[in-house]
Order: C-alpha cells, then structure tokens, then sequence
C-alpha cells in the first residue's frame, strides 16, 4: 500500500469480524452476549496496540527481525490451536452433534497452518531449523493450558467465546497487519501467507459463528461463561504477544 | 438541578465554498494542484463549507471574533438578561493567542462582566469538556446561566504558505505525504453556542441536558492527530524544543497531521464507549429517535455498524441527522453548529419528548464523547 492509496472510508479496512450476513437474527440472550463479545474485543485489540512488537506497526519502525520473532513465537499456539479445537469437537455429547460437526470441520480447515508458518518463517530470512526448535513461550504455555482445561470439560460452550479472540485475531492479522508489514519490511508476499490466509473465508467463518452462537446462548448463566472466556483467552493471548520482546532480548 | 440548553446559536465566515473553490482559497502549494484533493473530498462528501481567510489567504475573522458572533446571536434568540449569564467555557483546537485562554478574549469582546471563565484545550470533544463543566457548574447552583462557545479556524494552518515553509518536512521529501494533506481538504471554519439555564426558556424548545460521558483512549493508543511535531517516529522533538520557530517550520512541526491508518481505531473506540453506555443502562438504544453524530455516517458504514444491528443496538439511518455535508468539519465547533440548526431545520421533525443522543469523537488521541438531550417545552 502506497502513501496515496491509503483507504480513507476507515471502514473498509476494519478488522473487526466482517461480513455480517443479511437478515440473521439472533436470540434475545444471544444479542446481549454478542455485544459484550463486542466489548472484549475492542478492549482486547486497543490493548494489543500497548504490546512493544504490535506498538512498531503501529509507529511504522516494525522491522524484518521483529516479523520473524512473531512467527517464531506464534507457532506453537497455532499447532497447539488444532488440538484444543479436535479436543473441544470430541468434548460435546450426542445433543450437541451438530456443533460437533461444525468444530471438527473448523478444526480441518486449520490444522495444518502451522507448515504454512514455517514457510514464511523461511521467506523472510529465517532458519527453519531456529523455529522448529522453539520453545513455547509462557504466555503460550498459560494460553494452551487454559484452552486445554476447557476443552476437556464436557459441552464446553464457553470456548465460543475463544473462537472470537483468535478467529478475529485472525482476520485482523490479514486485513491490518500483512500488507503493512510488507510494506514496512519490503518482505514479499510470500512472507506473510499465514496472515493473509486468515483473511480467507472471512463469511463463512462469520455465519458459522453467528448460528452457533444463537443455537448454544440461551440464558445469562451461557453468556456469562462464553464472555468469561472470551476475556481469559484475550488476556493471555496477550500475555503471549507481550512475551515475544524477551525474546528479542 | 436540571439544566436546559435555552437558546443556540452559529456564525459563519464568508459566503459558502463550493468543492471546486477550495484550493483557490487555500492556495495551491508552489502553485501546483494537489493531487490528493479530489479523492480526499470524494470521500468526505463535504460539498460547501466557509473559510475565516479570503483568496489572498488573509484572515477575514479572528478566531475570537467568530466565537463573540455566535454568542451574540445565541444571546439575542435568548429569553434572558445578559447580565445572568456567571459563566463563560470556550472551546477551540487554537485560539487566537497561545495565551492567554481563549476566554478570557471572547469575554473581553461580549462585555461580560466579572463572570467565571473556562477555556478548554483539544481538539474536536473540548466542545464537549466545555459543555460538561459547565452543565456542572449549574447543576452545583454556582450560576443560573453559562454560555457554552466552540470555534474553530482552521484554514489558517491550512493555507499554502505553511506548506511552502516547511522545506525540510515529509511533506517536502515525499511525492505524497497523506498524513500531512488528509486534514487540509477535511477542515473548515465556524462557530457554535449553547446558552445553559437552570430552567427551560419560556417560549418554544428547550433541551434538556440528561447525561454527558467520555472515554478516552490515551493510555493505549498512539496519536493519530496533532501539530507540533515533525511526524517522523524517530524524531521525539515538539515545535518548542527546536532553536526556532522558524526551523520547527522548516521541519514541519507546525504542519496539522493525521495519521490516516490509525483512524479505525476512533470507530471502534466510538462503538466501545457506546455499547459500556449500552450495558450500564445510560443509553437505551430503542429510545433514541435522533443521533447526531460529528461524524458522518458514510464513515460509519462498515462491519462493525452491521453488528451492532445484529446485537440489537443499531441506531437506524433514518434517525441518523447531520450538516456536515452543508456547514464542512469545524472541529470543535461542529456539534454545537450542529444543534443549532437541528432545532431550525424542516430536514426533521422534532418534537416534545424526543432523545437526541449526541457523539463527538476526537481522533488527536482517541477520546470518545456523548451526551443525551431531551426535547422539553415549558
């Protein structure tokens, strides 16, 4: 993206989940729980603006060391990530089939993302072996133990309130952060697939999200518990993203 | 104590600027077009808007002189003495003079004697602290009476010559520096005022002051709008801290920006403070029948608009009112000129009873602000 072709309608680069489809209506304490996902959210991406790594993006002194550090840093969340998703598919009991077949198939889509990684990892200057050998950082550690816990708790409905955080994540990795690290490290395409993938299927994603969300939000006890998790998922993602700089120390 | 806004009041500078006579006001830098100005204006949809300075670039109206305009016009539609007005809170981007505040030289022109005086510093919501410490000031039953002002003039950061001196700028180094040109097709000048009282006026409309909020965002975000630094993110200096004026001319720190990728950030941060006013029981959506927003909605149509419809609290566009289009961005001033012609309009039927929920955003930092008028006749 050059200087002059900036997106100045400010929405059309928002990234917040997008593509809303027509006409769905949800159920009165599916509302509630969706603007309190909504409030989580925002909270959570002004917040990531704090985090040093993020802050340079923002700034524009992002570097290629600083992308290759992310990576470095993200990948064992992402390999984690289809585990916990298969765990939490297998979680549900026979009444909540449905929901099953709509996590396990989520949980195909993703879990091989993390080859993607690497390549990047490797497109943009970096030693495949350097992030094979990765260490979990600790707010990965803390982030796949808490999705690992609730995975493994029967019909866990709350881990809805996951799926929020880190698909949205997802998609503001692909419509803010990929074409402006490519721009600010002149790093090639090639170096930012696993962004911008997550930009893919963006409907899909949302229309899913929205039926489970009105078929699993029934009472205020199910709205508590998704947006509890909501909040614990987007604190130690955080907590993961704010780790990186020791990293780079 | 209940307080009213009684009367309004606006002024304007000059006859209204059409689209294509903007640059022949500002001045064309070095004599060349810009090449930004189109697509900018395109997509702000601002179609006239009026200018403090002429086509010579010389100011036609001081800053003060526009505030003391609309406040005398606020004062003449009002059902009160002058002499009862025991405060005066002014609020401008910048005023004429760095100091003293800006309102002690608009009390000087309106006469006021011995009145308490606030002047507020920032950008777009200083109306709104203005309006908020004033609205306090009476509810504590210190005055019966306050005169809220906002003005803005704009244009004088925004003619050529500023541009043409910062020689040694981004704005000079770069073939399109965005941040630097994005605000000069944006902004324009004019002025607003509230007259506040502790009861409604006894003849037609009044507005009931129900609540005023804000929420800011400092802590976490960036700027995103300022003058007085060079906008180089190495570079920590501020326009005081270079020997001279002139070299923090030179370098572009007294160039007005706007960091144009961070702007998202005011409309989520807008939905944020909206939905906590939303979930704490203040704001009820279904009862809102107007929104007046110092934003245009074309700014608002995005996702995040179709899922607060999707949550149940969307406002419908219908109820959405705005002069932007007519009167341009003023700033500070917007929201206050903005009201003044909401309650004169035939755009919109207003009527005893309705809620007007009001939004001012301010993108120097990210503060959001609101506040909740009610329709009242005595």
């Amino acid at each position: 993206m050059s200087d002059g072709e900036i997106s100045i309608e400010g929405g059309e680069s928002s990234s917040v989940q997008e593509n809303v489809p027509e006409g769905v209506v949800l159920n009165p304490h599916a509302q509630v729980c969706l603007q309190q996902l909504l409030r989580v959210w925002l909270g959570f991406e002004r917040d990531l603006s704090k985090v040093p790594l993020l802050r340079r993006i923002d700034l524009g002194t992002f570097t290629v060391e600083d992308h290759q550090v992310f990576l470095r840093n993200i990948r064992q969340q992402v390999i984690e990530g289809s585990r916990w998703i298969a765990r939490t598919a297998s979680s549900f009991d026979r009444n909540h089939s449905e929901i099953r077949s709509t996590i396990i198939s989520h949980a195909v889509d993703e879990h091989r993302d993390y080859q993607m990684l690497e390549k990047d990892y490797v497109a943009s200057g970096g030693r495949l072996e350097d992030i094979l050998n990765m260490e979990r950082n600790v707010g990965s550690e803390a982030l796949h133990g808490f999705l690992m816990h609730r995975s493994s708790l029967p019909n866990p409905i709350d881990l809805l309130g996951a799926m929020w955080i880190i698909e949205g994540l997802g998609e503001k990795m692909a419509h803010s952060w990929a074409e402006r690290i490519q721009e600010l490290t002149g790093l090639s395409e090639e170096s930012t697939r696993f962004m911008t993938y997550h930009g893919h299927n963006d409907s899909e994603h949302m229309q899913r999200f929205y039926a489970t969300l009105d078929r699993v939000c029934n009472n205020e006890e199910s709205i508590t518990s998704i947006v509890k998790t909501a909040k614990v998922v987007a604190r130690l993602y955080r907590l993961q993203l704010e780790e990186i700089e020791y990293d780079i120390q | 104590m209940t307080v009213y806004i009684t009367s309004t009041g606006s002024f304007f500078p000059g006859p209204a600027i059409s689209i294509d006579q903007v640059e022949s006001i500002l001045g064309a830098v070095h004599d060349k077009p810009s090449s930004l100005r189109v697509q900018i204006q395109k997509a702000n949809k601002i179609q006239t808007r009026h200018y403090a300075i002429d086509e010579n670039q010389q100011t036609t109206h001081s800053n003060t002189e526009m505030a003391t305009n609309a406040a005398e016009q606020c004062l003449e539609r009002a059902f009160l003495n002058r002499e009862k007005v025991g405060m005066l809170a002014v609020a401008s981007t910048q005023g004429d003079l760095p100091a003293p505040g800006m309102a002690s030289m608009v009390q000087a022109e309106l006469e006021l004697p011995e009145i308490e005086i606030l002047t507020t510093h920032g950008i777009c919501s200083s109306s709104i602290m203005a309006l908020k410490a004033a609205w306090n000031s009476l509810r504590l039953e210190e005055h019966e009476a306050a005169l809220v002002l906002s003005s803005e003039l704009a244009s004088r950061l925004l003619k050529k010559q500023r541009y043409e001196a910062a020689t040694t700028s981004t704005f000079a180094a770069k073939r399109i520096d965005f941040s630097t040109e994005f605000l000069r097709w944006m902004l324009s000048d004019g002025a607003g005022a509230l007259l506040l009282q502790n009861k409604p006026a006894p003849k037609g409309l009044s507005l009931r002051i129900d609540w005023i909020r804000g929420f800011s965002h400092a802590h976490a975000l960036p700027t995103c709008m300022s003058v007085g630094s060079a906008g180089r993110p190495t570079d920590s200096r501020t326009w005081q801290d270079y020997d001279t004026y002139a070299e923090a001319e030179q370098d572009g720190a007294l160039l007005l920006r706007q960091d144009v990728r961070l702007l998202d950030n005011l409309m989520r941060m807008g939905v944020d403070g909206y939905l906590r006013l939303v979930e704490e029981g203040v704001s009820k959506p279904s009862e809102v029948d107007h929104f007046l927003c110092h934003y245009s909605s074309h700014h608002f149509r995005n996702k995040i608009l179709e899922m607060l419809d999707t949550a149940g609290v969307g406002i419908p566009e219908e109820r959405w009112w705005t002069n932007l289009y007519s009167r341009g961005n003023t700033g500070a001033a917007s929201l206050f000129i903005m009201l003044d012609e909401f309650l004169r309009t035939d755009e919109v039927s207003v009527n005893v009873g309705d809620r007007v929920l009001c939004f001012v955003p301010e993108s120097g930092r990210f503060n959001t602000t609101y506040l909740q008028l009610t329709v009242v006749e005595k």
